[in-house]
């Protein structure tokens, strides 16, 4: 190993400070890729978390790790997956975390609607009944209904087998829709 | 009527579960599209060059730190085997030391109380070039940012 002088720290901590980071997409790509999906994602992250300050925060850092990773990604479709992925990940450790950025058993309800003619009290019932699943379940109905995800995509983005994939949704649409009959 | 012959509700079908379900869906997530307000592309592609600079450089400094770290401890290391060994040596000459002292104590009359090789002697100067050390080591860290 060469010495290394304190001129060299120095001088290396400058140009580190100087540095241009590399990041896994240019700018163009990623600012298009973000206006592509950024909409999309933060309605996945305020109904999963139920809480519109977590989705802000999440939505950042989501796009973050999705820049800082070392993924080759083959289509869009499997750069949009990876990222709801890390965004379902930031969302359960979110979570567990030891000072838990919201509550599990929140109430999407409390979520303010904005201002509407008509059904504000059927949306109503509706987040209620979203907020009375488990996020898992509600991440699965709304990769499901939502974006209209194939099992595969979202056997990919939980992390779970693609074969399980039927019977949880099976599971989660009848507990939703007990919910809302109630 | 008797409540026993009561008919009860037929189950929704599974089709029906997933039509219910499906619409209400697809309903809050076009109320969530519409809420949605999202940072703007060039907010956030900024926000992660700054974050992944300051990372970045976090990360060449954690060595830089390692080598402070390790020139310092090298030189306190030094300092101390320096200080040992004068104190062997004043030890070991301690002759020599009463020697000056009384050859001293004729000038210096105030000084013929005072004995050298006494530990009340050693251990303050000892404490003094130790809290010297400690004080550089303290002042390096504390200026060291700016």
């Amino acid at each position: 190993m060469a010495d290394v002088t304190f001129l060299d720290v120095r001088r290396l901590q400058a140009e580190a400070d100087a540095a241009d980071v590399v990041l896994a997409m240019d700018e163009d790509a990623f600012r298009a890729f973000y206006d592509r999906t950024a909409g999309a994602l933060w309605g996945y992250l305020s109904r999963i978390s139920g809480d519109r300050q977590v989705a802000d925060d999440l939505l950042q850092e989501s796009y973050y790790r999705l820049l800082k990773c070392a993924v080759p990604f083959e289509s869009e479709a499997h750069r949009r997956n990876y990222l709801y992925r890390i965004a379902t990940n930031l969302v359960r450790d979110a979570r567990r975390a030891p000072r838990p950025l919201f509550d599990a058993g929140v109430e999407l309800a409390d979520m303010p609607a904005p201002e509407g003619p008509a059904g504000v009290e059927g949306r109503a019932d509706v987040r209620r009944a979203f907020g009375r699943l488990k996020p898992r379940e509600r991440a699965l109905l709304w990769l499901a209904y939502a974006h209209g995800s194939s099992h595969s995509e979202i056997a990919d983005v939980l992390g779970v087998k693609t074969a399980s994939i039927k019977l949880l949704l099976f599971r989660a649409r009848r507990k939703l829709a007990a919910t809302l009959q109630r | 009527m008797n409540p026993g012959n009561r008919r009860l509700e037929p189950e929704p079908t599974d089709a029906e579960i997933e039509a219910i379900v499906a619409e209400a869906i697809a309903a809050e997530a076009v109320l969530a599209r519409s809420e949605a307000a999202p940072p703007s592309s060039a907010i956030v592609w900024w926000r992660a060059q700054m974050r992944a600079r300051q990372e970045a450089a976090l990360a060449a400094s954690r060595p830089i730190t390692i080598v402070h770290a390790l020139a310092i401890a090298a030189g306190a290391g030094l300092m101390l085997s320096v200080i040992g060994y004068a104190l062997a040596a004043v030890k070991g000459s301690s002759g020599w030391v009463t020697g000056v002292y009384q050859s001293l104590a004729a000038a210096a009359a105030p000084l013929a109380a005072v004995d050298l090789t006494s530990r009340w002697v050693t251990l303050p100067i000892t404490a003094m070039l130790v809290s010297v050390l400690v004080a550089s080591v303290a002042a390096y860290f504390i200026f060291a940012d700016e």
